[in-house]
């Protein structure tokens, strides 16, 4: 494998950054005020391939290697988490679809989801459940004709206000089972969920299903699978793209502290001339560093298809998002008063960090799985 | 690859990442919770990594998977290959 990442890698990139200090950056505290993404960017993102990149080619997508989805996840993270939100679950959706779907529901959704012309999001999260995934209460009946009933509550859905499908997980005669809901399907309601901490421009919503019907043939992979082997890969892209972007965020944090202890003046010299603030530089620069590292063997790994990818990725999400805490409250500290202001990046990466902790499993569960792994790979001798 | 190359590569592949002593040719990996829904999607990557086999939708069946044995019967049937002419 060559080393990560290529020259490839580095022009593409060098592109995503490019649209994201064009149409990302000068918008994104407004789409944080307003709560919400404008469709323009929506659809600027599906114009260029950018809500499909890892999707085979042949359903219409980019069929990009993890690498490069990670680093448009960075440049979209680094001003707007809330943007390359839609990255992560649109991703999740789709690779789960293309590891499981059937023919069927491949050729119908992928194709949508490549040009953006669908946006999806993933159902997992209930109001009671939180991250136990196996207190799945949703429920899926078997109807006439061939068809499911879903009856329960998701909550805490990144995109749902927006997204045209929803893969909803629940069980199905005791079997944990995934399957396809479109928006448009009678029994589903959509609750907004507004005044987050961060992430506030995600569209974030609860799903109400009541006796909401849907063709059986929407089900993804067979039930008893679902939390085993379908939702896996979709917390796989999930972790890689929130990994990504929690660095995206502390790239933020680290060159505009670089910047303003550079120039803020104090005591005839520079705010960085104090050994106080170049430690949490120091701290910053070099979390930034070990944290794309960690991503980059993470995605080399799953494109790859190395088994330990998924540990990769569990330790580049874990590792990131806590770098990203940690950077955005010393980029905070560095800047002083005016980064407690709504109108600085940083006081916004530092809402927006703690929510990187959070979603695609906490951090608690990432150190119980982990730990969990570090122990069972440990060999006597 | 023949069956027993197989097995023992799976073999090797789950000693190396579940603490269990040891693994019989028909040890039930889900029963004796070596297979935990942490491990199960791990193990299927490796599959289909070292055997050059895709596991689809239609392969998701406990039995394709229950075992050592069963799981080389599988990668052999994926490969086109009659399990009882390798065996």
């Amino acid at each position: 494998m060559q080393p990560l990442p290529t020259e490839v890698h580095k022009a593409r990139h060098e592109e995503f950054k490019a649209f994201a200090a064009v149409l990302v950056e000068p918008a994104a505290g407004e789409w944080d005020r307003e709560q919400r993404l404008p469709d323009a960017v929506l659809a600027a993102l599906g114009e260029r391939g950018y809500l499909g990149t890892t999707i085979a080619p042949e359903y219409g997508g980019r069929g990009w290697d993890a690498v490069t989805f990670g680093l448009l996840s960075e440049a979209l993270g680094r001003t707007s988490c809330a943007l390359s939100g839609v990255l992560t679950v649109q991703a999740m959706v789709a690779m789960a679809l293309q590891k499981w779907g059937s023919a069927a529901q491949r050729s119908r959704w992928l194709p949508l989801l490549a040009s953006g012309q669908a946006i999806g999001a993933i159902a997992l999260t209930e109001p009671g459940g939180g991250s136990d995934l196996h207190a799945l209460a949703t429920n899926f009946a078997a109807g006439a004709g061939e068809r499911l009933r879903l009856n329960g509550r998701k909550k805490w859905i990144s995109c749902a206000q927006f997204a045209d499908v929803f893969l909803v997980f629940g069980k199905l005669d005791g079997q944990p089972a995934a399957c396809l809901v479109p928006r448009d399907t009678a029994g589903l309601s959509v609750e907004p969920i507004t005044d987050l901490m961060g992430f506030r421009a995600a569209g974030l919503a609860e799903l109400d299903f009541r006796d909401a019907e849907v063709p059986a043939a929407n089900l993804v992979g067979k039930p008893g699978f679902a939390l085993s082997h379908v939702a896996p890969v979709a917390l796989q892209y999930g972790r890689l793209s929130t990994a990504w972007s929690a660095i995206g965020l502390l790239r933020g944090c680290f060159e505009e502290s670089v910047a303003y202890a550079a120039s803020r003046k104090i005591g005839g010299g520079s705010v960085g001339e104090l050994g106080m603030i170049r430690s949490l530089i120091a701290r910053m620069g070099t979390d930034l560093e070990a944290g794309a590292l960690l991503c980059h063997a993470a995605c080399g790994a799953q494109d790859e298809r190395l088994p330990d990818g998924f540990e990769k990725a569990l330790m580049a999400k874990y590792f990131a998002s806590r770098a990203a805490v940690r950077a955005a409250a010393d980029a905070v500290q560095i800047r002083g008063a005016s980064g407690c202001h709504g109108s600085s990046l940083v006081s916004r990466c530092y809402r927006d960090a703690k929510i990187m902790e959070i979603i695609e499993g906490t951090t608690q569960v990432h150190e119980d799985m982990l730990g969990r792994l570090f122990v069972e790979q440990r060999r006597d001798g | 690859m023949d069956r027993t190359q197989i097995k023992q590569a799976l073999r090797e592949f789950i000693l190396r990442s579940v603490r269990v002593p040891a693994l019989g040719d028909d040890e039930d990996l889900f029963e004796s919770g070596i297979v935990n829904s942490l491990f199960a999607v791990r193990l299927m990557t490796f599959v289909e990594k070292t055997f050059a086999i895709e596991v689809a939708m239609e392969d998701l069946e406990i039995d394709n998977f229950r075992s050592l044995n069963a799981t080389a019967g599988f990668v052999l049937r994926k490969n086109g290959v009659h399990a009882a002419a390798a065996d």
